[in-house]
C-alpha cells in the first residue's frame, strides 16, 4: 500500500475513534485505487470516503433499474461500460423514451473532474449529481420524483442489499437518498483509464505501443497550429482537473462556435449563471476514450472524429461572438487529419471496456435487469 | 504534556532556523493599462488601435530571487514552501476565477514571501520563469504550484512562464476572439513534444528582471502588460499563428511584443523590460 493510502486508512481509523462510532469496517476495507505509479490520486469529499464496500455496492446501485420510476432505467441505459461509459446515442433517453437535450457524457477518471455536469458550473459532486437523473424532471430520466420511498423499500426487501448496505453504512444501513448517493458517487470515482496505448507508450516506456501514426498525430496535438493542447491538456486532456493534496481546482468552459446561437434547449452555462458571456460555454471533455464515444460535442451533433477536426479546422462550425481565442482555425492535409485520428484512437483503454470490476452485477432474469432499457 | 512539547520544540526551533536570517515579503500588484487588474473590469486603449480588452487570465512564475546590496552584491531569497512556492519557484496569480477568468482558480498571490541573510538591501533581481532543471518535467506529478493544467505547455515546451489572457470587447469583424501573451521557453530540442530536452532551450525566454532601488517595506512591482503591448494590435492576428503572441518563432505577432520583455527574438535585439515597473 502506498503512503497517500495508508493516510486514507489511519485518517478513517482516526474519524471513527473521534466520532467514538464503529468504522472499523471501513477502515478495515479502505479502498485503493488501481492506478499506474505516476498517476496521482483524486480528491474524495469528507462525507463520503472510499471503501471496497461501498464501491461495490455502488456497482449494484449502477446497474439496477429498480432505481427509476417504472424499474426500466438504470445508470448504465446512458452510461454503458464498453463505449467507455457514454450510450452512442446523440442524446440520452430516459423513461418512457425521452429524450433529453444533451449527450452521455463518459464516467471514465471522473474523481478528478471538478464539475459534473456539460454547463452547470455548480454541480461540485458526483453525490449531488446523481440526484439529477433520478430525480430531474425536465428532460425525465429516471423518473423516480415522488417515488423514492416506494423505490427504497423495494430495495430494502433485496437479500443482496440488506447486507450490502450493512457492510457499506455500518450507521445507516438501509437504502436512503444519502446512501444511494454516496454508494452511486463511490462507485464512479473507482472509474479509473490509465492504461490506453498511449499511456503504455508516454509513460511505460513501451516505444512501439504506438503506430507510427498516432505518433505523427501526437505532435500535430500538441503543435500550435492545431492548439488543441490548450484546452485538451494535462493528463485527462481537459483543463478540468482536481487532485489529491492540490489546492487548485481548475475547471474550463469554453464556446467553441459550434452555433451563431446557441438552441434553448441547451444555450451553455449561461442557463445557470445568466451572464451573457457565458452563452455557448460548456465544460471541455476528456479526450481519454474519445474513440468509443461518438457521437460528439455537448448535443451529439457531430457523428464522427472527422467531422469534429472539420468543425475545429474552420474554426468553429458556425462561429459565435464568445468563441473561445483559442479556436482559431487551421488547413491540415488528409494525411495530417488521418494521424490526429490514430493519435486519439491510441487514447483508448480496452480494459476500462470490458474490466469486470466496473460490469454488471446482476444474473440475466433478475428484476434490477430484466425491463432494463439498453443504450 | 503540552507544556513539555512547547519547551521541546522551542529548544528545538534555534537549531532548525538560521539564525543571522531575517524575513523578507515583497508585494506585487497587477495592473493592464494603469489600472488594477480585476476579471470584472474592462481596460481601454490597449495596443496600437486602442482597443478595450477584459482580461481572462494574469499568473506568472517567478524564481531565483535575490535581493541586492548597496555595493551591487546578491543575497539569495529562501521562498518558504507553501502552495503558491515550491523549491525556489513562485507563482504570482491575480485571477480570483471569477467573471471573465472563470476557467482560472479563485487562490490570489500577490506576495513572494521568504527569508535573506541579515543585511541592508537597495534592491531586488528574481527571473520571470522557471529554472530549466524543474521547467520540462512531468507537470502531472509535480508539486504545487507547478501542477496547474493552465500554465504547461508540454514537457519540451516546459510552463507558460507568464500568462496573460486579453480578450478585446471590440474585436474586429475577422479577428482574433482573443490576444494571448504567453511566454516560454522554445528550440527545445527532445525526441517529441511530450518529451523532455536534455540540454537548455535555444531560446530560453527567462526574464531577468531587477531593480537596484526597491524597498519592500514601501514599495510594490507593478506587472502591466500594456507597455509591453504598445506597438501590437489586439483586433488582429496574423493567420495560422497563435491568436496574440506565445513567444514562437514563427509568429510576426510577437516581433514588437518580445523585445519589451526584454528578450531577443529571432534577429530583433532584447530591448529594456517593460512588463515589471518599481512602484
Amino acid at each position: 500500500m502506498r503512503s497517500a493510502a495508508r493516510g486514507a486508512a489511519v485518517s478513517v481509523i482516526l474519524s471513527g475513534l473521534l466520532s467514538g462510532a464503529g468504522f472499523a469496517l471501513d477502515a478495515a476495507e479502505a479502498y485503493d485505487w488501481p492506478l499506474p505509479d505516476w498517476m496521482p490520486r483524486p480528491s474524495v469529499p469528507e462525507d463520503n470516503p472510499m471503501s471496497a464496500a461501498k464501491v461495490e455496492l455502488g456497482r449494484y446501485l449502477f446497474y439496477d433499474a429498480r432505481l427509476s420510476g417504472d424499474g426500466t432505467v438504470a445508470c448504465t441505459s446512458c452510461h454503458d461500460q464498453g463505449r467507455a461509459f457514454t450510450d452512442g446515442r446523440q442524446v440520452a433517453v430516459g423513461i418512457h423514451g425521452t429524450h433529453g437535450k444533451l449527450n452521455a457524457p463518459s464516467l471514465a477518471n471522473v474523481a478528478y473532474l471538478p464539475v459534473n455536469s456539460w454547463a452547470n458550473p455548480h454541480m461540485t459532486s458526483l453525490e449531488f449529481q446523481a440526484l439529477v437523473p433520478l430525480f430531474g424532471e425536465a428532460p425525465d430520466e429516471m423518473g423516480a420524483t415522488g417515488q423514492e420511498a416506494r423505490i427504497f423499500a423495494t430495495l430494502a426487501e433485496d437479500p443482496y442489499y440488506a447486507q450490502a448496505f450493512a457492510q457499506a453504512f455500518p450507521q445507516q444501513p438501509r437504502p436512503e437518498l444519502f446512501t444511494v448517493t454516496r454508494a452511486l458517487g463511490a462507485f464512479q470515482r473507482s472509474l479509473m483509464s490509465f492504461d490506453s496505448a498511449y499511456d503504455r507508450f508516454k509513460y511505460g516506456g513501451e516505444l512501439d505501443a504506438l503506430s507510427d501514426a498516432a505518433k505523427r498525430g501526437e505532435q500535430l496535438f500538441f503543435d500550435h497550429r492545431f492548439e488543441c493542447y490548450h484546452c485538451h491538456q494535462g493528463v485527462l486532456f481537459t483543463d478540468n482537473f482536481k487532485r489529491e493534496g492540490s489546492p487548485w481546482v481548475e475547471t474550463g468552459f469554453h464556446n467553441t462556435g459550434l452555433y451563431a446561437d446557441y438552441p434553448v434547449s441547451a444555450p451553455g452555462r449561461i442557463e445557470f449563471t445568466a451572464e451573457p458571456g457565458d452563452a455557448g460555454l460548456f465544460r471541455t471533455p476528456s479526450l481519454r476514450n474519445v474513440a468509443v464515444t461518438a457521437p460528439y460535442m455537448h448535443d451529439g451533433s457531430i457523428p464522427d472524429l472527422r467531422g469534429v477536426l472539420a468543425h475545429y479546422a474552420k474554426g468553429g462550425r458556425e462561429g459565435h461572438s464568445n468563441q473561445d481565442g483559442m479556436i482559431v482555425g487551421f488547413t491540415a492535409t488528409e494525411a495530417e487529419i488521418a494521424d490526429l485520428i490514430a493519435f486519439l484512437e491510441s487514447l483508448t483503454d480496452e480494459r476500462l471496456l470490458t474490466n469486470p470490476d466496473h460490469a454488471d452485477p446482476w444474473p440475466k432474469d433478475h428484476p434490477a435487469r430484466i425491463k432494463r432499457a439498453e443504450p | 504534556m503540552k507544556l513539555a512539547l512547547q519547551a521541546a520544540l522551542a529548544a528545538l526551533l534555534p537549531a532548525t532556523a538560521a539564525f543571522a536570517d531575517q524575513d523578507v515579503k515583497i508585494n506585487f500588484a497587477a495592473e493592464i493599462g494603469g489600472h488594477p487588474f480585476a476579471c470584472d473590469a474592462t481596460f481601454t486603449d490597449i495596443g496600437t488601435t486602442g482597443a478595450a480588452v477584459r482580461g481572462t487570465d494574469f499568473r506568472l512564475y517567478v524564481s531565483d530571487v535575490a535581493m541586492i546590496a548597496a555595493d551591487g552584491t546578491r543575497s539569495p531569497v529562501t521562498l518558504a514552501e507553501s502552495a503558491f512556492q515550491h523549491d525556489g519557484v513562485a507563482l504570482l496569480d491575480f485571477e480570483d476565477g471569477s467573471a471573465a477568468c472563470a476557467n482560472g482558480t479563485a487562490p490570489l498571490n500577490t506576495q513572494l514571501a521568504g527569508t535573506v541573510a541579515e543585511g541592508s538591501y537597495t534592491g531586488v533581481a528574481f527571473n520571470v520563469g522557471v529554472p530549466f532543471e524543474m521547467n520540462h518535467g512531468d507537470p502531472t506529478t509535480a508539486p504545487t504550484p507547478l501542477n496547474l493544467t493552465s500554465m504547461f505547455w508540454n514537457w519540451r515546451g516546459g510552463y507558460k512562464f507568464v500568462r496573460i489572457d486579453m480578450v478585446p470587447t471590440d474585436k474586429a469583424e475577422s479577428g482574433p476572439k482573443g490576444w494571448f501573451l504567453h511566454l516560454g521557453s522554445t528550440m527545445c530540442k527532445s525526441g517529441g513534444k511530450t518529451n523532455a530536452p536534455c540540454s537548455p532551450c535555444q531560446n530560453p525566454n527567462l526574464m531577468a528582471v531587477s531593480f537596484d532601488g526597491f524597498d519592500p517595506a514601501k514599495q510594490t512591482l507593478v506587472i502591466d502588460p500594456a507597455p509591453v503591448v504598445a506597438e501590437a494590435d489586439m483586433r488582429s492576428n496574423t493567420p495560422q499563428t497563435s491568436p496574440g503572441c506565445m513567444s514562437f518563432l514563427n509568429d510576426p505577432d510577437c516581433d514588437t511584443v518580445m523585445t519589451k520583455l526584454g528578450l531577443p527574438f529571432k534577429d530583433i535585439a532584447a530591448g529594456e523590460q517593460q512588463l515589471i515597473a518599481v512602484r
